[in-house]
């Protein structure tokens, strides 16, 4: 292969790397859209309490000597889970469901004021500094020509894959198999009528929170490990970047999400591939920008048809 | 109220009377004012400034003080805030005293320096790094620290001297600071005939360098020059080394905390940075420090020694010319060169210090840092 191809390939490993983060935090953005038509602001925040609980349990568990990779990860990855999902849970029962049913507008401030919440209420209870993840998972495989260009795939990088890779299809057979998913499918379709079947929305509300918050979790822990550093502050342009690939894929789509979430980051390593990596922003929301503008629903979104 | 008024006035001519009294009846003591934080969110950098100057006037007043003037330290506290620098700078010119050591924070320096100026006061400042205040052409203003940017000078000198790279990258984070000192480094080492290959800005606040890296890699770059602070840097060096990008880096003295070694950990050893020299470390200030210890101060703090060393050239100025007008002694001071304990020390046209205070380290991964020798 020559020079220019392996780098290019080296680029989108980059890419579908950050890309299919993008994705796992993008379907709670788009699931929660999909049912209520709100957008959840505060999502960005339960990605980085996420990754905080996953530094915390890593560190707890190597200071107790746990020392195995796969108990460490498994363990730091359900805990992780099992605190974002309650916080997902809280938020909605806090600041959504009392909102519930008034104008729209309001469940958007109270979002903006949970994620300052959030934000400001980790950075008192564990500082505004930096704090580094200790670095478990090292090396990864090389090939191409040393001479020409080294390709290389880190071991996290292929469990960033794998991971979300399993989490997607779990969510996937999850919708599409089972009753509860069947429910959330319905509650999409049109929520008073599902509502008057019996179905008990608020409960399927409160699930598209805890699943949404469950996979934000997952791409916490895969993030801060992969990255190495966590702050208060990450929340936000994550959310951003993931918000973006929602709609980008069409908002309330969950395909949609992870296509998205695919194009943003693959577009982003290019862009930084061969412009300077300063304008890998502005190619990235331009081409948001481009999309919207010739398929306003975004790449797989359908029209909101007006139901009589 | 006019009553009230004629007699504040009255008081205030009796107070000056009895004052100008005083300052008679002490003709044998020089006052230098100290003037800079004493209280607010900055205090600990005041505090370096002012163990300095006192510990300076201690050893000169111990020794017989200054043309037969005993010398006494009056403090002033403008808690880092340009209003309060101010008012500062006019009650030192109110108490009649002519010579200041300070201000800290460029903020406050900015405003006194021209009141100083204006009313004939000399002032050193020991800490104030900002270029712009001696851009206004001073005849009274000093310093003895240097200024931020003759940082990006030595490392481009040290790259040149040392390094010689072949495919030198210069990366930067887009801000004033970083981006000021890489546009700095890149053009004189362009001058020299060192053309960077890549010179290109991240996103502060960015977690993901995977993207720059792999271009690192491909354009076979030997070097890295960073501009920035320590949390992009650490990022970069830490996943640089896992993706097997192994060229060394430099960077300014804002990568240089005890944080860039949590973030990068291993990748850190052999970094190199340009710092404020640590005077402590001096072997011929081995017993001002021993002298520092035994007040129980720390001689660490960056100001120390500039804030001794500022005492150290404006006494030598007035012995050497038996005066203690600021005029002569500011004519003084850019005619000679003075062997003080931040090393031997001239003032150009500007009042800035004609030597860096800035040198070549070695970081290590355990946080502690090595001069480079050159």
């Amino acid at each position: 292969m020559t020079e220019t191809s392996l780098y290019v390939l080296q680029q989108l490993i980059n890419g579908l790397t950050i890309g299919s983060t993008y994705a796992l935090i993008a379907i709670g953005y788009t699931m929660v859209y999909g049912i209520i038509g709100m957008i959840n602001f505060a999502h960005g925040e339960v990605y980085m309490i996420g990754t905080y609980t996953a530094f915390i349990s890593i560190i707890g568990l190597l200071t107790m000597g746990i020392s195995s990779l796969p108990i460490v990860l498994l363990l730091a990855l359900i805990t992780a889970i099992i605190i974002s999902s309650t916080y997902g849970y809280a938020i909605e029962r806090v600041a959504y469901r009392p909102l519930r049913g008034g104008p729209r507008l309001i469940p958007l401030i109270t979002a903006i004021g949970m994620s300052i919440f959030l934000q400001n209420y980790i950075r008192l209870a564990q500082g505004s500094r930096d704090l580094a993840m200790p670095a478990l998972i090292s090396g990864g495989i090389e090939f191409g020509d040393p001479a020409v260009f080294e390709v290389s795939i880190s071991w996290m990088q292929m469990i960033i894959w794998a991971v979300t890779l399993i989490s997607m299809t779990a969510l996937a057979l999850f919708i599409s198999r089972s009753r509860l998913g069947r429910a959330c499918r319905a509650c999409a379709q049109d929520l008073k009528m599902t509502n008057l079947l019996g179905i008990d929305t608020n409960r399927i509300i409160a699930l598209t929170f805890i699943i949404g918050a469950a996979l934000a979790a997952v791409a916490g822990v895969l993030l801060g490990l992969y990255y190495g550093t966590i702050n208060p502050y990450i929340g936000f342009m994550a959310g951003l970047k993931a918000f973006t690939a929602a709609v980008l894929g069409g908002i309330g789509s969950i395909p949609g999400a992870m296509l998205g979430g695919l194009i943003l980051g693959v577009t982003e390593a290019l862009t930084a591939a061969f412009f300077p990596s300063e304008y890998k922003d502005v190619v990235a929301f331009s081409l948001l920008v481009l999309i919207l503008l010739f398929r306003p629903t975004g790449l797989l979104g359908k029209p909101e048809v007006e139901k009589v | 109220m006019t009553q009230k008024k004629a007699r504040f006035g009255t008081t205030l001519a009796i107070a000056g009377t009895l004052m100008a009294a005083m300052t008679a009846a002490h003709a044998d003591t020089l006052k230098i004012g100290i003037a800079g934080p004493v209280t607010g969110p900055v205090a600990q950098y005041g505090d370096m400034q002012k163990i300095g100057a006192l510990m300076a006037i201690d050893q000169i007043n111990a020794a017989g003080g200054v043309n037969g003037m005993m010398l006494e330290s009056v403090i002033y506290d403008d808690a880092c805030d340009p209003k309060q620098a101010v008012a500062v700078a006019n009650r030192i010119v109110n108490d009649d005293i002519r010579h200041v050591i300070g201000h800290l924070c460029s903020s406050s320096t900015e405003p006194a320096s021209d009141i100083y100026e204006e009313e004939g006061v000399m002032m050193i400042t020991a800490a104030s790094t900002s270029p712009s205040i001696t851009e206004k052409g001073y005849q009274l203003i000093f310093r003895t620290i240097g200024l931020d940017s003759l940082q990006g000078t030595l490392a481009a000198d040290y790259i040149k001297a040392s390094i010689k790279p072949q495919r030198l990258a210069v990366i930067h984070d887009k801000q004033q600071y970083g981006e000021g000192l890489a546009t700095t480094v890149k053009n004189l080492l362009d001058e020299a005939g060192i053309k960077a290959v890549m010179f290109e800005g991240v996103t502060p606040g960015d977690k993901d360098f995977s993207a720059l890296i792999a271009k690192l890699k491909r354009n076979n770059v030997d070097f890295v020059y960073y501009g920035g602070y320590h949390p992009e840097l650490g990022l970069i060096l830490r996943q640089s080394r896992e993706k097997g990008f192994d060229a060394p880096f430099m960077g300014p003295e804002g990568v240089v905390n005890s944080d860039l070694a949590a973030i990068a950990g291993k990748a850190m050893e052999g970094v190199l940075a340009t710092a404020p020299k640590s005077f402590d470390q001096n072997p011929e200030n081995a017993a001002l420090v021993k002298a520092f210890k035994q007040r129980d101060e720390d001689p660490s703090g960056p100001f120390v020694f500039p804030a001794y060393s500022a005492i150290q050239v404006m006494t030598k100025a007035m012995q050497a010319t038996g005066k203690t007008d600021p005029y002569d002694l500011a004519d003084y001071l850019r005619a000679n060169r003075f062997e003080t304990t931040i090393g031997e020390i001239g003032f150009d046209a500007k009042g800035d210090l004609t030597e860096p205070t800035f040198e070549v380290y070695t970081l290590h991964a355990d946080g502690s840092k090595t001069p480079v020798s050159q």
